[in-house]
């Protein structure tokens, strides 16, 4: 996936600001704090998922998401949002 | 001329008002009333959360054999973990160390794991707190590893399939202890601590990651389970006695020299307060709690000790732990509908009051409080539940009242008491 695909969509940079903040989270839970609905939170996070961005654990019926700490994208995408935070504190300050 | 002598009079007589008013003040300052408001700002208590009823002591007096006992039980985990599972029961009455004897052995077997760098970790889980359920049970453990773990949609047969994957996968090794199991025996039945003991049979090949305390009062409540579960449970028993006198001395002793101020608890006056508290079962809590509150008394007269007195007015306003404990573990609404019940029974001399006089007084609270108040079936439930913990009793009319109601009588607890600790609770 490109960057701009990325960043283009506002569902996906939601859910990646997500997983930073709290690290792990089900689907329902992501679908619920980012405002998507559950089809369109699935499909972002395959989407993610696909690109490398994001894994999943499945215990039973349940997928608990978190970022693909082993993919370097991901580690950039991370460092990225905590930066951004970061910068918009001090602004505010 | 007339005005000009009226002025100086008037004068005069408010200058003699002022003077006699100072030397009224002056006299106050001098009395008792005054001296009593003033010594009211010294305490003395040096640190009272070491009197809380969740301070856990760095070790538990007279009960080395028994925390020995359960070293050796679980000697495994620290050795070979993995290698197999364990089941221990603790059984003794209120007030006699379990749960804290529980406590403290979990964090020290953690503590002696984590030097090994065996990731062992102790949960400790109420029971009753957590309604008997099974479910909450385990989720309030898969919580500790997942905080974000969802909390609907599924069965605890699930969530139990579900823990042992997440141990698996974080590699972590569990020693579960279940407080007051009565409350899980009563509402689950036998069959889920059947599926507790033996979950690890279908995993023959798998770690033996999760152990289990269990910590009940009387061993009477196992008769309900069946014998294959009974018989895996009472492999390893520890019973706690009831504290001795002299045991319940020391154990105060060492109380009243971290909670209080140097000399302000003699010898007699822990005499006391152990004598009591052996009268109550040999009830450590019960003495703890009794010694705050003589404590409490004391502050309140303004003395700089604590006398037989104030124990002995302390005593009269203590009522039993059972009660107290369960009140602790009630959830928001419970206790509003207890505090708008205590605030019933205060205004009346009535020995019971219908549900519908307990609803409109909890609806009351409900409004003070600023939460929505729940409805009939959800407060019929509470009923029971408060019923069956012993703090009220309820029972369904008979005669003289039209139609059928459940009527509510408060028993064994003082409505004022009641009240104030519930408040306290609700502030806090």
């Amino acid at each position: 996936m490109m960057v701009e695909e990325v960043f283009s969509s506002r569902g996906r940079v939601k859910i990646l600001r997500l997983l930073v903040e709290i690290s792990e989270l089900n689907i329902s839970e992501i679908a619920r704090r980012t405002g998507l609905n559950y089809a369109t939170a699935i499909q972002h996070l395959s989407a993610l998922e696909e690109a490398g961005l994001v894994c999943h654990k499945s215990f039973g019926r349940i997928r608990i998401y978190r970022l693909n700490e082993n993919n370097s994208h991901s580690r950039a995408v991370k460092d990225l949002i905590e930066g951004w935070e970061q910068a918009e504190k001090k602004e505010e300050k | 001329m007339l005005i000009l002598i009226f002025t100086f009079l008037i004068y005069v007589f408010s200058f003699k008002l002022t003077e006699n008013h100072k030397s009224t003040d002056n006299k106050y300052s001098e009395t008792p009333l005054r001296r009593k408001k003033m010594a009211s700002y010294f305490t003395v208590f040096k640190d009272e959360s070491k009197l809380d009823i969740n301070y856990l002591p760095p070790s538990l007096s007279h009960r080395e054999p028994q925390f020995n006992l359960l070293t050796r039980f679980f000697q495994f985990a620290t050795e070979s973990p993995g290698k197999m599972a364990q089941r221990a029961l603790i059984v003794g009455k209120v007030g006699t160390g379990k749960t804290a004897l529980a406590k403290i052995f979990g964090l020290k077997l953690m503590q002696t794991a984590q030097e090994k760098g065996i990731n062992l970790h102790y949960v400790h889980v109420n029971c009753r707190e957590r309604k008997g359920s099974l479910f909450l049970i385990l989720q309030q453990v898969i919580l500790d590893f997942y905080p974000h773990f969802p909390k609907r949609g599924y069965s605890s047969e699930e969530l139990l399939q579900m823990l042992l994957q997440v141990l698996d996968e974080k590699d972590i090794f569990v020693l579960l202890a279940l407080d007051e199991l009565e409350a899980l025996i009563q509402n689950e039945g036998a069959d889920t601590l059947y599926k507790l003991t033996r979950m690890h049979e279908s995993r023959l090949k798998s770690p033996q990651r999760l152990s289990l305390i269990c910590i009940l009062r009387e061993l009477d409540c196992l008769d309900a389970l069946d014998e294959s579960t009974r018989s895996t449970l009472q492999r390893n028993i520890i019973f706690l006695e009831e504290y001795t006198k002299n045991q319940l001395r020391d154990i105060l002793s060492t109380r009243v020299m971290l909670a209080f101020r140097n000399g302000v608890v003699d010898e007699e006056v822990k005499d006391l307060v152990a004598e009591q508290a052996e009268k109550e079962g040999g009830n450590a809590r019960y003495a703890i709690e009794l010694l705050w509150r003589a404590g409490k008394y004391a502050d309140a007269s303004g003395l700089r000790e604590v006398t037989a007195d104030c124990v002995r007015r302390a005593s009269s306003s203590v009522y039993p732990t059972v009660q107290k404990d369960a009140v602790f573990s009630l959830e928001l609404h419970e206790k509003l509908f207890l505090l708008g019940l205590a605030r019933r029974f205060k205004q009346t001399s009535a020995t019971y009051i219908t549900m519908g006089e307990a609803e409109e007084a909890y609806n009351i609270v409900c409004e003070e409080y600023g939460e929505k108040p729940r409805r009939h079936t959800q407060l019929w439930k509470y009923v029971n539940n408060l019923s069956a913990s012993d703090v009220i009793r309820a029972k369904v009319s008979e005669g003289g009242v039209r139609g059928k109601t459940t009527l509510i009588g408060l028993p064994y607890v003082p409505a004022d008491e009641l009240e104030r600790e519930l408040s306290r609770r609700l502030k806090a």
